[in-house]
Order: structure tokens, then C-alpha cells, then sequence
């Protein structure tokens, strides 16, 4: 599945600090999560997809604005699997006109602390093995390809699923520094990650 | 009908006796306006995860109803989508039924790549309705054979049961897949190809200008193209027969039509040539509609007659409509050319009654990326009744892998528990590596666990067994060697499936370059254990072998027999200095920081440990190895050091010397020269690494280019 070439602007020209990343707050932005969504993604969704992540894990979601305008959001849910308490990022897109600013990185980087704040053990997603993009920005955050599934998805191409391990009872000592050290360092990145589950 | 259609919608609901329909819309409307924002009004038994799987009516990816052509398959054949005969002009007939044909085969391959029956094969309507085509000879006959060669794949799948993908492959929704009569399809096949050889015969004759013996009714009207349309449809219909054929002899039990099954394939491959030669022919008779385009996906390059994937799409739709794209006729032959080689494959194997023989057969055959069709049949094969190969039991196949005497094969301690658990494990193991690359990976990781809890059980057993030391008797003698023998072969086996899992993470790319330290470290410490394994397991057999024979030998040879170590065991030794040579020249390029290490906000390296060997570490494979273990190995590794010992160059030097033990193993022997160039390479950079320590301009890069899991050390200035 092509993904639309919709959009033939340039990249557009901005200050990190003009981009403005906010929690969900409810249906009035739900519509925006909506059309990012459909209009980057090939798998369809249907309204009461979204509603069960926004409205079970609306803390999860963050949307990132540029001047009032909704440029790039993610999408995700928590809960118990297998004996594990795991995160999951069910879906991220920045528009084409936006990528390779950090945009993407931020919007994930919030939603991960938000579910190891929560206790998650783990965080995990599927990524097509082709999303160069996607694969580069997890792999910098931590997530290791943990499997890699055949034809998941209808067009015969197959999935990473990829998976964070949060380190066991409290954190490292040197995390907090780390974290500090590596926002302000942050790289290019872009990416989108469909889910399936 | 036209009239049904003028009249209101409601009216066709009608009022029962005490209700009446009224129009709700109003209300709906004024109490959606009352509704908080965000609120939803449900069931008590609503929740948001089931509806996740609902569609969405008007939306065009989801909406199966959406702009499509007919609602049903009755009013598709009443409005003269699948018409027979194709045209009432014989010359036009022959034309789409070939374009029927080559659709077809584009369906088949496409289905077999992992689409839906319905939206492929039988998105042919003249298939859903088996005797509709009953007056069309050709047409009919080509219907029973593809229905029937439908049936038979889906029955070698099912049976199959890999559980990976074909879920989606073996879903029939239904579909007609036995038409009255299709077990007959091929004599009735037969006739029409009889029929059409005999017309092609008689064309001939004619150009020829001698008299015409026979009275041959043309194919078609035109004496021009007579010659050209029989030979395209011959050469379709004969490669239906021989397919119908092959399948049907490898279906045999215990390998018995392998032979025949092979010149079937033969048969194919010439007949898939003939298919090819048509295309020119039916592209200069294609009446102008033809396009000249890399993805038709008939020879002519006119669009087929008589299909419609969006009727099945529809009638089965718990699921979005998904818009499938049938390969064209040219990737179409490619994917049964490679499906034909593979089972040629299959059918060329020895049948060796030996387990290791099987697993390396299994192993290579793998290597070759076989679709799920040829990997179903090859498992089949392999394991039928929970024998190998449908005739050898699965204990006798153990207890030769183990290195015990013929005797022992029909020993009563078969019967025991967990020798029943092992020959099982056997039997999933050969079903596992029979499919794709992906699924075997995560299926091996967890059956490791398996492994060791029957070899601790199996130990537990033999201990309880021969707690009474005292008491002697030729049984148990027997019963304590069957015990030693089959322990360390399980114990083998186990490593010999980790290190198999460990290596495929290489294939699936599984594993980022600040991955490769720790893996080939695990690999290291995995192959030290199976090569202490296989050499105990050799030992033992070594001695068995060698009392049987003792008054044959004299003490000199029993004493050199004694220091030779098996050459198997030195060639495991080659890969343990190669992978312990790259585990620590990544370890030597991170301490020295020639490569940035990862360094990620929310985990360290210790994480990454515990998830890439979770599977390995649970089922103690090996013992007492952590990543505390894996830090003090590699931790003080600098190039300084390395270049003194050079595990590279141990691994070249014994790769070197055991080559001549494995003269007749063209195998083994192309793999020693790949440990082999990639340990030489790599002795070399390792070098330019320690005389180029203070220069920042080096860069060091990875490849395989040499071999599929061993990396190649490539030093550059940048």
C-alpha cells in the first residue's frame, strides 16, 4: 500500500521550540487524531478503534502542533499481557512536511515516560521491515527487534516486533543523566508505526 | 425486478399486526444533542476492544459495498459476466478461454503467496458455479482440474498445519471446491486435449496440402490461426495435467511416487517453456485491446472475461475489503518454476534413514527460501504417523542418532514416558524447521525449554533406575547404556537447536550492530557446550564401535584411536574461535570507542541481554551464563591483546586442517572455506586495527558478504 503523495509541500521551515506537544484532552481532538491517521496509514480503522485508545488511555496520546495546525500524533494503551505489564504504541504519524525534525522522537519519548511512570515492565510495537525511518528512531530508544513475523500485514510484507525492557525495580542511578544528556542531543528522526493486534 | 427496485425501501419490511414503522430519525437526533461530550450510550456488555474489528459503512477502505459492480453472483451471470459460451464466434471463444487460463494461473501463484482463495482463484465466476460450464468442453474440463488441484493444495497445507500462515491460505468461505464429477477431471482433460491434438494434426496435414483422412471439425474459424491456438492451449492444458499429477504422486504414502513425481515436474518445466513461446503469437492476434504492460496477467495482454474479486470479497466480508494484486502471467510462470525446482528438490532426497541426515537435509533445502507450498509438502514427507518418512520409528531414528547398537532399536524402554515425550519433541523439531525462517526462530527459542525439562526428566529416570547399584543383569546393562547414550544426545541436540535459533536472528535481521558483542559471545559459549557434547556423544560411540572389534585391533591403534579428536568436533572448534575472535574485536572497538555505543534514555545494555537470550536463559542454555558473565569476559578486551592471541588465526589454521576429512561432504567443505576466508579477512583487520590504533580516520565496517552469520571485518580510512 503506497501511502498518498498528497502532500508535495517542502519540508516546512521551523524553530523546535514553535512545535507544541500537548496530552489528549478530549473529543475536540479526536477528529485531528483521526484524519493524520487515515491519511498516512494504509490499514483502515474504524471510529471505535480510536475511541478504545483514547478513551481507556487518553494520558497515552500526545498530539503535536505547529501554529494551531495538528502535525503529528501517537497513539497508545497499557495493560496486563502474559504476566507482563506492557505499553504499546499502537500508532504514530508526523505529516511529510514535518519529518525528520524530532518531531516523532518527542511525541514517543513523552508517551514512554508516561507508561514507565505507570509501571509498564515493557513497551512494545510492530514496524514493517521496510520503515527504515521507524526502525532507526526505536532502535535509538531502546528497542531491540525481538521478533520478526511473516507476511503480517495484507500486502505480504512482513513485521519487527519491537520491544523496550524497562530496567527491573528502580531505575539505574545514571538514567535520569542519560535522559537529560540525550535530549539535548537529540538526532533526526521520523517514522510511523501501524498497529495490529 | 425493475419494479421491485421503485419501490420505497420501507414498504419491503412489512407492519405486523400490532406495530407500526415509524421514522426515528428526528429523535435521534435531539437525544444525540443531550449526549457530554465523549459520551457513548451502550450495552451493558459493550466494550470498545469487540468493536475495534467493526467496519465502517461509506468508508471506502472498510465498506465492502462500497462502488462495487453486482450484489450477488446471480445477478453478475444474468447480466453476461461469465457468458457461455465465452462468444458465439468459435475464433473469439478460443481467445478468452486462453486469457481465462492465464488469469488463472496469475490467481493460483498469488494465492499461493498468501492471498485469499476467494479474492484469487475463485474470484472466477465460471468456478462458483460448477454446472454452468457443462456445455463447454474446454471451459468445463479446465474448471475441474483447477477446482481439483485447489483441493489437493489445500488439503497438503491443512494437513501440513505449520500454523504460520496459512490461515488466510486455507479459509474456502464456502467455495465450491468439489464440482460433481472433478475426481474425473483428468479423463475428461484428457479428451479435449485428444481432441485439440487431433485438430492441431489436421491443420498440419492441411498446409501441407495432403489429403485430410480424418474428418476433424477446426478448433476455430480461421485456417491462419489454427496452428498457433492449438498449440497455446495444448501446452496449458497438458501443464494443468501434469501438475494434477505431480500432486497427486507426492501425495503417495512413504515416498513411493517421488520418482514419478520428478518426471511430472520435468513435464512441467517444458510445458511452462511452450507457454512462454505462445505469448507472440497470442499478442499479434489480440484484436488491438492488448497493452503492451509489465503487469498483464495474460499472454495476450487482454483483460480476462468472467472474473470479479469484489463478489467473493463481499459475500464473505466479516473483514475490510483488501485490494489484492494478482501477480502478472510472467511473475506468475517464475513463482511455479521455483514452487516445481523446490519440490524437485524434495523429490531428488535420498529418504536416508538418519535423523541427522534429515535435519541437514532440512537445513539446506531452507536455505533455498521455499514458498509455503513446497515447505508443506517437504514436512509431509518428512513426518507421516509419527515416523520418518511415514516408516521408520522415530525411537529406532533416536537411538541410531545416539550412536546405540541395531538392537537397542526395539528395546521396551521405548515405551517409557519420556522416551514417548522425546520422540514427540523429535517429530515437532522436523515440523519446525519445515517452515518459514520467522516462525521456526520463535518456535525453536521455545522449545528449548522442552528439551531440557525431558533431559532432566530422562536423567531423573535413569537415576531412579540404577539407584541399586548392587543388583547386575544383562537388561540392565543394556537399559543403563540406552540411557548414557540417548542423555548426551538430547543434551546435544538441545545446543544444536540454540545454536540454530541464535544464528537465524542473523537472517531475519533480527540484530543491530550493538547487538553483534553479546550474540557472537552467546554463540561462542553455546558452541563450546556443543561441541563438548557432540565429542562425549562420539566418544561413547567410539568405545561401543571399538569393543565390538577389540581382538581385530592391537594396542598401537586403540592407543591412537584414543588422542584423535573427531574431525566434527574441530570443525565446531573453527566457528569457536571465529565467534569468540568477533565477540571480542567488538568488545576491543567499543573499549577502545571506535564505535559510539548505543546509548538510549530509558535502558542500558543489560536490558538488551535479558530480552535477546530471555528463551536461552530459561531454559538454562547453558547453565550459570549471565550478562554479569558476559561484562568480565569482554569488558577488558583491547586490540593490543587480541593480536597476540589471535582467535582468527586459530580458526583458519583448523579450518585449514580438517578440510581433508570432509572430502566427501561438498558441504561441509564450502562451509569450512567460508570460516575459512572470513577468519583470514578478519586476522587482517584485526592487525590494521592495532598498527592504526592513533589514527581517527579509521573506520572499521561489518559485512556478510562472505558468510550468512559470521561477519567480515572491513578496516577503511575514511
Amino acid at each position: 500500500m503506497d501511502r498518498d503523495e498528497a502532500e508535495t509541500m517542502e519540508n516546512v521551515e521551523f524553530d523546535a521550540s514553535e512545535i507544541e506537544y500537548v496530552s489528549y484532552g478530549g473529543e475536540h481532538h479526536l477528529p485531528l487524531v483521526m484524519n493524520l491517521v487515515d491519511q498516512e496509514l494504509s490499514e483502515p480503522y474504524s471510529i471505535f478503534t480510536y475511541r478504545y485508545f483514547v478513551y481507556l488511555w487518553p494520558q497515552l496520546s500526545f498530539l503535536a502542533f505547529h501554529k494551531g495546525k495538528c502535525v503529528g500524533t501517537v497513539v497508545c494503551k497499557m495493560g496486563e499481557h502474559r504476566n507482563t505489564f506492557r505499553g504499546y504504541i499502537a500508532m504514530l504519524v508526523v505529516i511529510k512536511p514535518y519529518r525528520g525534525r524530532g518531531i516523532a522522537t518527542e511525541l514517543v519519548t513523552r508517551s514512554i515516560k508516561v507508561m514507565m511512570e505507570s509501571g509498564c515492565e515493557e513497551v512494545t510495537l510492530e514496524a514493517e521491515v521496510t520503515n527504515k525511518g521507524a526502525l532507526a528512531l526505536y532502535g535509538r530508544l531502546g528497542f531491540i527487534r525481538a521478533k520478526r513475523l511473516f507476511h503480517y500485514y495484507l500486502n505480504g510484507v512482513d513485521a519487527f516486533r519491537l520491544k523496550l525492557l524497562f530496567p527491573r525495580s528502580e531505575l539505574h542511578p545514571s538514567l535520569p543523566m542519560m535522559a537529560d544528556k540525550y535530549e539535548s542531543h537529540m538526532q533526526s528522526d521520523h517514522g510511523d508505526a501501524p498497529f495490529k493486534e | 425486478m425493475a419494479e421491485d427496485r421503485s419501490l420505497p425501501p420501507r414498504a419491503s419490511i412489512p407492519s405486523a399486526d400490532n406495530s407500526v414503522w415509524a421514522d426515528v430519525s428526528p429523535l435521534l437526533q435531539a437525544a444525540c444533542q443531550d449526549l457530554q461530550e465523549g459520551e457513548l450510550i451502550h450495552g451493558d456488555n459493550f466494550n470498545l476492544f469487540a468493536a475495534m474489528s467493526a467496519l465502517e459503512i461509506m468508508d471506502p477502505k472498510m465498506d465492502s459495498g462500497i462502488a462495487c459492480t453486482y450484489y450477488s453472483l446471480d445477478e453478475a451471470i444474468e447480466n453476461g459476466v461469465a457468458p457461455v459460451p465465452i462468444s458465439a464466434d468459435k475464433t473469439t471463444d478460443v481467445r478468452c478461454m486462453i486469457d481465462i487460463m492465464d488469469h488463472l494461473l496469475a490467481c493460483e501463484a498469488t494465492w499461493h503467496k498468501g492471498h485469499s482463495l476467494a479474492q484469487t482463484v475463485y474470484s472466477c465466476l465460471y468456478l462458483l458455479r460448477p454446472e454452468r460450464t457443462s456445455s463447454h468442453a474446454l471451459l468445463h474440463s479446465y474448471c475441474k482440474v483447477i477446482r481439483a488441484t485447489c483441493k489437493a493444495i489445500l488439503s497438503v497445507v491443512s494437513e501440513a498445519r505449520t500454523h504460520e500462515e496459512e490461515d488466510l491460505f486455507t479459509m474456502a468461505y464456502g467455495l465450491p471446491l468439489s464440482g460433481n464429477g472433478d475426481e474425473k477431471c483428468l479423463s475428461m482433460l484428457n479428451a479435449v486435449e485428444e481432441t485439440i491434438s487431433r485438430q492441431l494434426r489436421a491443420c498440419k496435414a492441411s498446409s501441407s496440402k495432403r489429403r485430410v483422412s480424418e474428418d476433424v471439425e477446426p478448433l476455430q474459424n480461421n485456417p491462419d490461426l489454427e496452428e498457433g491456438y492449438c498449440k497455446a492451449l495444448l501446452c496449458r492444458l497438458r501443464f494443468r495435467k501434469h501438475f494434477y499429477h505431480l500432486l497427486m504422486s507426492m501425495k503417495r504414502p512413504q515416498g513411493r511416487g517421488l520418482e514419478l513425481a520428478r518426471k511430472h515436474i520435468a513435464s512441467c518445466i517444458s510445458e511452462i517453456d511452450y507457454i512462454r513461446k505462445s505469448s507472440e503469437f497470442l499478442r499479434a492476434n489480440a484484436h488491438g485491446m492488448s497493452e503492451q504492460n509489465i503487469d498483464n496477467t495474460t499472454a495476450s495482454g487482454c483483460q480476462p472475461i468472467g472474473f470479479d474479486a469484489s463478489l467473493n470479497c463481499r459475500l464473505s466480508a466479516p473483514t475490510p475489503p483488501r485490494s489484492i494484486k494478482i501477480l502478472s502471467l510472467e511473475k506468475a510462470l517464475e513463482y511455479f518454476m521455483k514452487l516445481l525446482q523446490d519440490l524437485d528438490v524434495i523429490c531428488s532426497y535420498s529418504l536416508d534413514p538418519s535423523l541427522e541426515a534429515a535435519l541437514l537435509f532440512v537445513i539446506k533445502f531452507q536455505k533455498s527460501q521455499p514458498d509455503l507450498v513446497a515447505r508443506a509438502h517437504l514436512q509431509l514427507l518428512l513426518v507421516q504417523d509419527g515416523k520418518l518418512y511415514g516408516r521408520d520409528p522415530m525411537f529406532s531414528m533416536i537411538t541410531r542418532a545416539a550412536g546405540l547398537p541395531e538392537v537397542t532399536e526395539n528395546h521396551d524402554i521405548q515405551k517409557n514416558e519420556f522416551m514417548v515425550q522425546l520422540g514427540q519433541l523429535v517429530i515437532n523439531l522436523l515440523k519446525i524447521l519445515c517452515t518459514n525462517a520467522a516462525w521456526q526462530r520463535r518456535k525453536l527459542g521455545k522449545m528449548l525449554q522442552d528439551w531440557r525439562v525431558t533431559y532432566v526428566q530422562l536423567e531423573m529416570a535413569f537415576k531412579g533406575e540404577f539407584a541399586e547399584a548392587s543388583k547386575t543383569s544383562n537388561n540392565k546393562k543394556i537399559c543403563f547404556k540406552i540411557y548414557q547414550h540417548i542423555l548426551a544426545w538430547v543434551e546435544e541436540q538441545t545446543y544444536w537447536i540454540a545454536f540454530r535459533f541464535l544464528n537465524l536472528g542473523f537472517e531475519l535481521e533480527l540484530y543491530s550492530v550493538h547487538d553483534y558483542c553479546m550474540v557472537y559471545w552467546y554463540i561462542y559459549v553455546v558452541l563450546i557446550k556443543l561441541a563438548e557434547k557432540k565429542h562425549l556423544r562420539m566418544a561413547m560411540s567410539s568405545d561401543s564401535a571399538k569393543k565390538k572389534t577389540k581382538k581385530k585391533r592391537d594396542s598401537f591403534k586403540d592407543g591412537e584411536m584414543d588422542y584423535q579428536i573427531p574431525a566434527a568436533v574441530l570443525f565446531l572448534q573453527s566457528q569457536i574461535y571465529l565467534a569468540e575472535g568477533l565477540s571480542m574485536m567488538f568488545a576491543a572497538l567499543r573499549n577502545e570507542r571506535r564505535i559510539v555505543p548505543l546509548q538510549s534514555p530509558f535502558n542500558t545494555e543489560h536490558e538488551i541481554f535479558i530480552q535477546q537470550f530471555e528463551l536461552l536463559q530459561k531454559a538454562c542454555v547453558p547453565d550459570h551464563i549471565s550478562y554479569v558473565t558476559f561484562k568480565e569476559s569482554t569488558m577488558h578486551a583491547n586490540f593490543s591483546t587480541l593480536a597476540i592471541c589471535d582467535h582468527f588465526k586459530e580458526a583458519q589454521k583448523i579450518a585449514k586442517e580438517v578440510k581433508s576429512s570432509f572430502a566427501n561432504d561438498p558441504d561441509t567443505m564450502a562451509e569450512l572455506r567460508r570460516v575459512e576466508q572470513v577468519a583470514e579477512r578478519n586476522s587482517i583487520a584485526l592487525n590494521v586495527c592495532r598498527a592504526g590504533a592513533l589514527d581517527p580516520k579509521l573506520k572499521t565496517f561489518f559485512t556478510f558478504c562472505h558468510h550468512p552469520f559470521y561477519a567480515t571485518a572491513i578496516v577503511k580510512r575514511s
